[in-house]
This record gives C-alpha cells, structure tokens and sequence, in this order.
C-alpha cells in the first residue's frame, strides 16, 4: 500500500462519505429535536431523483440540489404529520416513509435509468489544491464537498450558541419544560424534520449529481440506515460525525478499489463490509457509554401528547 | 417553619388579575366551577383545598395552560384570552410547576433564558452573568452554570422562580412548593416570597398544608370540589382546625383509630447496609409494627426501598426477610406470603395504563393462576371483579382499562392485589400521595388491618401520615438514618424537622 | 392549527378499526392511482388488472395464497416481537437465513427419506433463522445495542451471504453461470395438496397460527410478553424475565422467518436461488401493524398485502408499471393506517375561542 494508491483512496473516501455526512447531520438535527426519523433511506432516494431530474431538466445541478432537498424535505413532513399530528409510532412511521419512500424513487426513476443529467464538477481550490497529500484529499473535490467541511461548525453554531437551537433542544429533552417556557415544542419539531430532511436530501442529491452524474434504481444502497447508525455513534454531536462519516466513505472507495483491482475475494463478502462495520461501530459506542443512549435528548422517540 | 414576620401586607387596590366565572370540564368531571378571585399586588394568596379540590387547574388555567370553558380573565382590568403559556407570561403570569419543568442537560442560565426573547445569537456569558445578577437580587442563590442534572430539589425551585422573575412576572403563582423542601429551605422559600411580594409582585401559593398557610399568607380562598368556598384576610383565619373545617367541611378526622398490635417475630431486618448511596443503614421491622422512614424526597429511600424489595442487591450489609438472607430470599420468590411492594409511581410501575384490570392483578399474582403452562385467565377476571367489588374500586369491570381509573381507585386496586397476595411485609411508599382525604383515610386503614398478618416499611416525606400510622419512625437524610425512635416519644418527634434537614436533634449541640 | 384540537378519548374506540382500515386502504388506492395517471397510465384499468390479477381466478387466487404463505409467517414473528416493543426489521434476513439452514440440510444429507429430510430442513431452517435473530436481540440486552439497526444491517448482511453461496460454494455446475443450487431431491420438496399448486405449507401456517394464538393469549409466557411490552419498569416491578423474553422474542420469530424461507426454497422453488429474496420480510412488518398484532387479524391483513403482490405482478405485464409501484402501495397502507389509528384514541374537536357559556355537561 503505497502513496499512490493511499492518497486516490483518501480522496474518494471524502467523496463517498459526503453523502453519508449529510443524511447524518441532516438525522441528528431532527433527533436532537426529539424525533426519530428512519425513513432517511426513503429520503436519500428521493432527493436524488428529484435531484436528477431537476437538473435534467433545468439543466442547472444547484436547482437540482435544492430540488432535491425539498423533495426529501416533503417527503419528511409525512413523517411530521403521521407522528406529530396523528400522534403515530415513529418507530414504524419511519420504516413506512423509508418502503414509501424508496418505492416512489424506483418507480419515477425507472425511466431515467441510463440517462446523465448536468452534475458537480471537480473544482480544485486555487493555491490550497496543490499541498501535497491534502491539496488532493480535501481541496479537489466538488463545490458540495466544500460545502460539507462547513456544515459541522454551522450545526454546532446553531445548536450551541443560538436562540432557536436552545428551543429545540428543549423540546428533544423535556418538551413539557419548552411549553412551559411559552415554546412550541410541537412546531420546534416539525421544523427539526423539515431541516434536517432538507440535509439528507441534500445528501442524496449529492448521490446522482456528484458521486456519480447517473440515476440508477437503489443508489443509496443502505447509506440512509448507515446514517442514522452513525447519530448513535456520534453522540449526537457533530464532531464525531465527521470522523463516522468519512471513515465509511473510505470502507466504501476501498472495497470498490479492490473489487476492481481482480482480487479473489468474492464481491458478496467485500460487499457485507459497510454493513458488518455499521454493527461494529454501534458495538463500540455501546461499551463506550451505557449504549450511547445515555447522551441521546430525553424525549427521543416520544410524542408530545396533544393537552386538554 | 420560619416564624410568621409581622409584615403588614399593602391595602388592596385594584385587583391585578381578576377571575371571574371560571368553569372547566374533564370529560365527566368538573374541575373548576364558575369560580370569581381577584389577586391584588404585593400580597401573598394561599389557594387551600384538599387533593382533586380544583386548584392545580385553576391555576392552570390562570398560567395559560388550559383553556377555560367558560368565564373571563382580566389582567389590569383588560379582558385577556390565553392560547398558551406564552401568552400568560407575556401578560406577566407566571407559574412554578409541582414537577419542575427544566431540562435537566442544560445549565441554570440556559433553563432560565429559554424562550426569551433577544435577537438570534446567544452567549453563555452574558446569559450567566445576568442570571447571576438576578439570582442575587431576590436572593435565591444557586450557581448558573451548573447544569440542572447537578442540583438539589431546592436549588431546582430557585431556578424555576428565576424564570418568573426574570420575565418581569407580576404574578407568581407557586404550585406545592414544600413538597420537595427541607424544613429549612421551606423558611428560605418563604423569605424570598415576603421580598417579592415587598418588591410589588403578587404570589398565589396553592397548598395543602394548613401550618404553610397559617405562616406565611396574607388571604386565604378556600376551594372544595371545584368552587371557592371560602375567602379570608390574614386576620380572620383562625386556627389550623378551622381552616381544616372549612377546607373539607367538617373536621379533620384524620386521625385514624391506631391501637397498638401485638408484635411478632421480626420479618425484616437491615443490619449495616452500605452502598448505592446508603450509609450503614440499619432497621427492624416485626410483625405488627409499622416503621416509617420519614425523609425529603431524594435522600436515599429509593435505593432503601430497591433494595428491600429485591430489584437492587446489597452492596455491603446484610438484609434478611422472614429469616432468610437477600440472595436466598429472592432467589426463587414465592408470590404468595413474602413481601409485597406499593410503590410511589402508580401508573408507571404498579399498573400499566394499557393493559385492563385483570392483567394489572395479574402482574404480581400470575403464579397463582398458572396450571402447567397455561394461564387460567377467566378464573383471573373472577378474582378480580371479587376484589374491586370488596374493596370499592370503580369502574368493577375487569376489562376497563387501568388509565380509566382515578389515582384513589387505581391505588384501592394496587392495594387490593397485594393483600390477595396475603404479605409478611409490606412496603409502602408514599401511598397517599396525591389522593383526597376520603381516599386517604380508606388506604390507611387498609395498611393498619394489615399489621395483623405482616409488618409494614413505610417510607414516605409526610410526616402527619408517618405520625398517624407508625409504631416507630425513622429519619432519613443523605442516605443515612438520623435516628430510630419510638412515635409516641414527643421529644424525639419535635425533632423531625431538624433531623430530617441533617441536623442534630438536640439545637444544644 | 387554533381551531382544532386533538383531545384523547376516554375509552379506546372499539368499532371504527374496520372503518380506520377501509379509510386507509381508499386513500392509499386513490394516491396510487394518482401516481398512475401521472406516469400516463389508465388507473381505473390498473385497479381492475390488480383486481383480477390477485382474485380473478382460481389461478389468481391460487398465486395469492401461495405468496401469503410467507409473508403469514413472517408476520407472525414480527408481531410476537412488536409486542413487546422489540423493533426486529431484521425478518427478511433471517427468512435468507432459514433458506440457507434448510439447504444445508438436503446438501449435507441428501439421501434421507421425506419423513426424515422435511423435518429436519424445517428445523435447520427454523434454528438458522432462529440464531440470527438471536444475535441482534444479544447485543440489545447486553450491550444495550439499538437492535433497528443491528437487524437491519443483519438483513443485508444475511442476503449477501446467501448470494455468495450461490454464486460460490453451492452453485450447481450445471446451471451454466445462473447462481442457484442444485435442484432438490423430491424428498426435500413440501409438496403440493392434491389437485392444486397450493403446498402443505399452508397447513404450517394454519397450525402456526393456532399455537401462536393460544400461546399468546392462553398461556403465562404469552401474558408475560404482553406486561413487558408495556415497559421496562412495570416488568421489573412484577419480576419478570424481561431480558429472557426478549431473546425468546426474537428467537421465536427468527425461527418462524426461518420457517418461512424453508417453505419459499423448497415448495416454491425447489433449489435455493436468490430470487426468492422479494422483500417478504418488510411486507411482514406492514401487515403485522395493519393487523395490529393479533394472529387472526394477520392472517386476513397476510392474504391482502399477497393479493397486492400479485396484482402488482401483473400490473408489470400488462401495462409496464415498474415492480417497485407495489412499494409505493405498502409504504402508503402503513402510514395511512398508522394515522388512522390515531381516531381510536383521539378525536378531534372545534376550540371556541371566545368564552362563551359553557356547553352543556356530557351525560
């Protein structure tokens, strides 16, 4: 294993692990906020194809991306409705959106399949692309990728140091406590689901205008449920997200390298590894802290029931 | 008890926020009905009235909680309609909740600033800085930065008012305060109360407790199955016996018919028990007796009652039940004849709202109903009908469901199954909470008839309930047992306040 | 949303689930039929296709049972395990589990009498799915692991593995490159009831719902499992066995997925193939919900969500529609049943706003 064949895997890995970056941090913003949504792998699917198709058709892939997030956005806000109007599970609302979710990809995609829309190009930052190592890891990728080295300080920003990341805090932990203090925590999380959908579109769209410039049926290939693994993982905080994200991104580039590369390993083993790692990562934050569970918000998977 | 200061509470004016024709329903149940009170500036109001009298709701309704059925508010003599609690604090009512309404994860700063007001950004700073500023004021002193999880009951409270008052409150209204406080910290609250209210604010403080009242209220409103019965000033409350009179109109009979029971041999013992946040505890209980650990919530008897009961084991110490060592004891439970538990949380252990009656009786009883491996289920919803007919529990149905039933019922049923399980020891914790006076008295009662076949562990923070029902009490503070000491002995029960707050019984030394 | 709100109910509605239900179902046909038309499609012609593709004929009828099989079992597991609020997504990896198990069987022993080889592929089958579910439930008590997930990740995990054995150890030489195994010895195969395509497997699935219903409702560990899906709490304040029942839980209904793929791989298909892998196990976990956990209600929700397969399959060859429309159907059912069932415990009323005089007291 030499430099020339590390340094493309780091790089790939950064471009692998984007997608998943946003479902997580798109995930983690609706968790924080109390609401358990698993239907990000219905979501990832569907801002890809709207993604795809938008920019097809527009030929402008930021309308595409954007499309993309309101798609996956909208498709989010079911989950809203089934869960915060209708006071339904959220453990099976979830799976719900993800079969629906998932369906209505497949199934509006179907004549895509094959076609190219306009996508992100690689966009070398003048100057910093030409560090050694670094310059070609992190400063030659796509404008998205860029744009994700942002979002853990955003989100931390948010979260930590504004009015309305304290409010929705109070309504992951204690919702009683955020009525109490004139908050509505029901409206707080319809936002959270709203926004943070909007990410993890964003990380599909990435899927069919970055990743690769193609639409194909099943492109999330398990990314969304390797995201919502990665909230528990991450402690609910962005940092390790990071870390999460972009090791399964690089899991992911090696195991297509040596798919590529001939080996003997038959690609149905090569194939189990993101999966076999997404239940060694849970493992592990499991004997790092009660679970992990104990730093999840209080109120996570609990509805807010309606008062007298 | 903090002494009752001679404050001369300021002439009444015009009323700050009037009530008037309040009426509210809960389905079938009429919580609040076509009440009218005015509360006045810079004087202290106490809301009196037994448990399920209406006061919680009033209040309520008052903080922009709940909507009223029917009736006005007028804050200032303007008409005011509340869509929500922000809508109350704006108008500056304000309301410190029974269970207290923080996030524990976050800091004091931060569980006070939430929902303010003030642009986007926040800075932790600033927001300590003039929390600290506020807490000095009213001198309610707690550290801002601390996070919540970190504080006692009382530091909690002092934050809760802080919130009040750092909206510019002008009415505080403060839901059972004490229950949760020291007798100590209780005199702290009421001294913080007399400056508010000096520094203009109007208090209402809702309680059941005649000797708070009689300490620290300007005007008394009496409330009795949902409408005003009564209303004084200062100086025409009487004694604590009137007050109780007009509260449940008649008198306070709360003073069950306790004869000593002969004594047993002795069915529970704890001999230096360490551990889990208990110092070397030791205690006996004997057939016949009744033992109250009396003691602030929070102060070890969680992990006492855990412990006895069999979900926590000991870490140092002994625990022997009817003779036989912890491990032994629950290593094969019988279900029948042992020990039974009456927990404090109603609904969330004893019984599960979702499942009817009969799987609620079945829940500790099961083995009594098992042929091989099936259960005799029908027989289960006979026992159970039989039960909630002999012991007044309504609705009898065995396949109600048991969130359809009141807290007085619900208990009546939990105490019903456990003596179909005909115990050696009883645990009881906090086994009257939050029910009416009718109920209270039935369930005690109840625990007295059952020292013929069992000694009782009672483990409560009322002390008129560990003084009615108890042959010996126990003081608990900080996991440790301040002392033990037989109940008629009246200089030793003086004490109680002191040692409950960690003090030494003796002020001498 | 002032003017309405959600006030909950004092008693559970009893009668509306059969309404709750048929809303549900309308409304999910109508989105999809929307969808149709979209795509340019004739959607009441879709309706009759799906129809007559699922209960047309004996033949239709047929196709539909013989679908319902599996997803009836699987099914049956998931609800066991949903009852006591133990999330197992993880059926479709322990039915590849149970395929594997039982193909074992007949390549390790091929040369077994039906009365001997049947069993025993049952019980492989049912023990391999059986372990797999085991794991995940493992590390949930534990480790406190989220076992959503561990299943999940089980589910890809378990089909990849039947994938490679097909393409690898198993492949049959001479199937020329297409990844199954070698066909079954008829004495390996279930076979079917006289003078039909159906298979015995239906009489499993009649007796499995027998056993489960009696063991649910009849017996100590059945109660059991009811209390402790009420919360961890409440089961530990009654001393039962909560961490045990959990693995039993997901025992149990790995091994009746295992059940299930024994049945798909031998009656079905004769040879262990990856196209038995439909997506039968997520299928389960919306009729389980629709069913609201009860055995006799899945079987009924079973034979429905089989009809929807099929008539889907038809709807492919008919007017080209895409398999995956039959997603869109399920994922739709679920969340309109889900918020429907809201109307069991809630109803929704007008706020007046204004204080008005009181309406009159309910009686």
């Amino acid at each position: 294993m030499n430099a020339e064949f590390l340094i493309p895997l780091l790089a790939a890995a950064v471009q692998s692990g984007t997608p998943i970056l946003f479902a997580t941090l798109g995930e983690m913003f609706t968790e924080k906020a109390g609401v358990l949504n698993l239907g990000v792998e219905g979501m990832m699917m569907v801002g890809a194809l709207a993604a795809f198709t938008t920019s097809l058709a527009t030929g402008s892939p930021w309308t595409g991306l954007v499309a993309g997030g309101l798609a996956a956005a909208a498709l989010g806000c079911l989950h809203g409705l089934a869960c915060l109007t209708f006071q339904g599970n959220q453990v099976v609302s979830g799976l719900a959106l993800t079969i629906l979710g998932t369906g209505l990809a497949n199934y509006l995609g179907t004549p895509y399949i094959g076609q190219t829309a306009p996508g992100f190009m690689a966009l070398p930052v003048p100057g910093l692309s030409q560090i050694p190592v670094l310059g070609r890891v992190l400063f030659s990728q796509d404008a998205l990728v860029y744009l994700s080295f942002a979002l853990p300080g955003l989100f931390w920003l948010f979260w930590q140091r504004t009015r309305w990341g304290m409010a929705c805090t109070a309504a992951g932990e204690h919702p009683a406590a955020a009525e109490a203090a004139g908050l509505n925590p029901v409206a707080l999380r319809w936002a959270a689901i709203a926004a943070g959908g909007f990410l993890v579109g964003l990380g599909g769209a990435y899927l069919s205008l970055a990743y690769t410039h193609l639409w194909t049926n099943g492109m999330s290939s398990g990314r969304g449920w390797i995201a919502v693994a990665l909230v528990i993982f991450a402690f609910w905080r962005p940092g390790r997200a990071v870390f999460g994200a972009y090791l399964f991104g690089g899991v992911m580039a090696f195991q297509l390298r040596l798919q590529a590369s001939g080996t003997n390993l038959p690609s149905s083993l090569l194939l189990m590894l993101p999966y076999a790692l997404t239940v060694g990562v849970l493992l592990f934050s499991a004997m790092r802290g009660q679970g992990g569970s104990s730093d999840a918000p209080e109120a996570l998977g609990i509805n807010v029931e309606p008062r007298e | 008890m903090a002494e009752r200061i001679k404050r001369t509470p300021p002439p009444k004016g015009d009323p700050v926020v009037r009530l008037e024709g309040i009426t509210k329903r809960f389905g079938k149940v009429v919580a609040n009905e076509d009440i009218t009170l005015d509360i006045f500036a810079g004087r202290i109001k106490a809301l009196l009235g037994e448990n399920g009298a209406g006061k919680s709701t009033l209040m309520s309704i008052l903080s922009g909680r709940y909507p009223p059925d029917a009736g006005r508010i007028a804050v200032d003599g303007r008409p005011a309609h509340f869509t929500s609690t922000s809508g109350a604090i704006e108008a500056g009512i304000g309301m410190v909740y029974q269970h207290f309404m923080l996030v524990r994860s976050m800091t004091v700063a931060e569980n006070v600033m939430l929902g303010q007001e003030g642009g986007i950004w926040t800075s932790p700073r600033r927001m300590r800085d003039h929390v600290a500023e506020l807490a000095e004021r009213y001198g309610l002193h707690v550290d801002p930065a601390a996070k919540v999880s970190q504080l006692s009951m009382g530091e909690r409270q002092r934050v809760e008012i802080l919130k009040l008052l750092h909206r510019d409150s002008k009415v505080l209204i403060l839901d059972e305060p004490t229950t949760v406080l020291t007798p100590r910290e209780t005199g702290q609250l009421f001294e913080a109360l007399w400056a508010m209210a000096d520094a203009g604010k109007s208090i209402v403080f809702i309680s059941h407790k005649l000797e708070e009242v009689l300490a620290v209220a300007d005007e008394v409103a009496i409330l009795r199955r949902g409408r005003i019965v009564d209303e004084m000033d200062q100086n025409e409350i009487g004694s604590k016996e009137d007050l109780a009179t007009r509260m449940i109109g008649r008198a306070l009979l709360l003073a069950v018919d306790r004869t000593r029971a002969p004594m047993g041999e002795t069915v529970l013992e704890i001999d230096n028990l360490s551990g889990h946040g208990l110092e070397d505890i030791g205690l006996r209980v004997r057939q016949g007796e009744v033992v109250a650990v009396v003691g602030v919530a929070g102060n070890g008897q969680k992990a006492l009652v855990e412990t006895v009961t069999g979900l926590l084991p000991p870490q140092s110490g002994d625990v022997t039940l009817l003779g036989r060592p912890w491990r032994e004891f629950y290593a094969r439970p019988d279900w029948k004849e042992t020990l039974s538990y009456v927990p404090e949380d109603r609904m969330g252990l004893a019984a599960c709202p979702e499942l009817d009656l009969t799987e609620n009786v079945l829940l500790t009883t099961r083995a009594g109903f098992v042929r091989g491996p099936w259960l005799e289920r029908a027989k289960a919803a006979d026992v159970t009908r039989g039960l909630a007919r002999r012991h007044h529990v309504t609705p009898q149905e065995p396949a109600a469901l048991a969130r359809q039933l009141s807290g007085g019922n619900l208990q009546k049923l939990v105490l019903a199954r456990e003596f179909y399980r005909k115990p050696r020891i009883i645990v009881a914790e906090q086994p009257t909470q939050g029910l009416d006076v009718a109920a209270t008295e039935e369930v005690w009662h109840r625990l007295l008839n059952a020292r013929t076949k069992a000694g009782v562990l009672l483990v409560t923070g009322d002390v008129t309930e560990a003084l009615q029902l108890a042959d010996t009490i126990a003081v608990m503070f900080r996991g440790r047992i301040m002392d033990v000491f037989d109940a008629a002995d009246q200089s030793k029960v003086k004490a109680i306040g002191r040692l409950m707050a960690g003090l030494p019984a003796d002020p001498g030394g | 949303m002032p003017f309405w709100k959600a006030v909950k109910r004092e008693e559970p509605l009893r009668w509306g689930s059969f309404f709750i239900f048929l809303a549900a179902m309308g409304l999910s046909l109508a989105i999809s039929c929307a969808l149709l038309a979209v795509q340019g499609r004739p959607p009441l012609a879709a309706l009759s296709i799906l129809w007559n593709g699922a209960f047309g004929q004996w033949y239709a009828v047929e196709d539909t049972l013989l679908k319902a099989v599996p997803i009836f079992l699987c099914s049956l597991g998931v609800a066991v395990a949903f009852r006591m609020q133990v999330w197992n997504i993880g059926a479709e990896g322990q039915f590849a589990l149970g395929a594997v198990g039982a193909t074992w069987a007949v390549l390790a022993m091929p040369g077994l009498p039906a009365w001997l080889m049947l069993p025993l592929m049952g019980l492989c089958a049912a023990a391999a799915g059986g372990l797999w579910a085991v794991i995940p439930a493992w590390l949930r008590t534990r480790l406190k692991v989220n076992e959503i997930i561990t299943t999940l990740m089980l589910n890809y995990i378990g089909i990849l593995f039947l994938d490679w054995l097909v393409y690898g150890p198993w492949k049959d030489p001479s199937s020329f490159g297409f990844p199954m195994t070698r066909e079954f010895p008829p004495a390996a195969v279930v076979g079917a009831i006289p003078g039909s395509r159906l298979h015995w497997g239906l009489a499993v699935c009649l007796a499995a719902a027998v056993a489960m219903h009696l063991f649910l409702n009849r017996t100590r560990m059945g109660y059991e499992i009811k209390a402790c899906g009420q919360g961890r709490n409440p089961a530990r304040y009654a001393r039962m066995p909560y961490n045990f029942l959990v693995l039993f839980v997901m025992g149990l209904c790995g091994a009746l997925a295992g059940l299930a793929g024994f049945l798909e791989t031998s009656a079905v298909t004769g040879r262990l193939q990856p196209s038995i892998m439909v997506g039968y196990g997520y299928t389960a976990i919306v009729v389980a919900w629709l069913a609201r956990l009860k055995p006799g209600a899945i079987a009924w929700a079973s034979v429905l969500l089989a009809a929807l397969r099929v008539g889907v399959e038809n709807l492919q060859l008919d007017l080209q529609v895409p398999a995956a429309f039959g997603g869109i159907m399920e994922g739709l059912i679920l969340l309109t049943v889900l918020a429907g069932q809201f109307f069991r415990n809630y109803r929704f009323k007008t706020r007046r706003t204004d204080a008005a005089p009181a309406k009159e007291a309910e009686s």
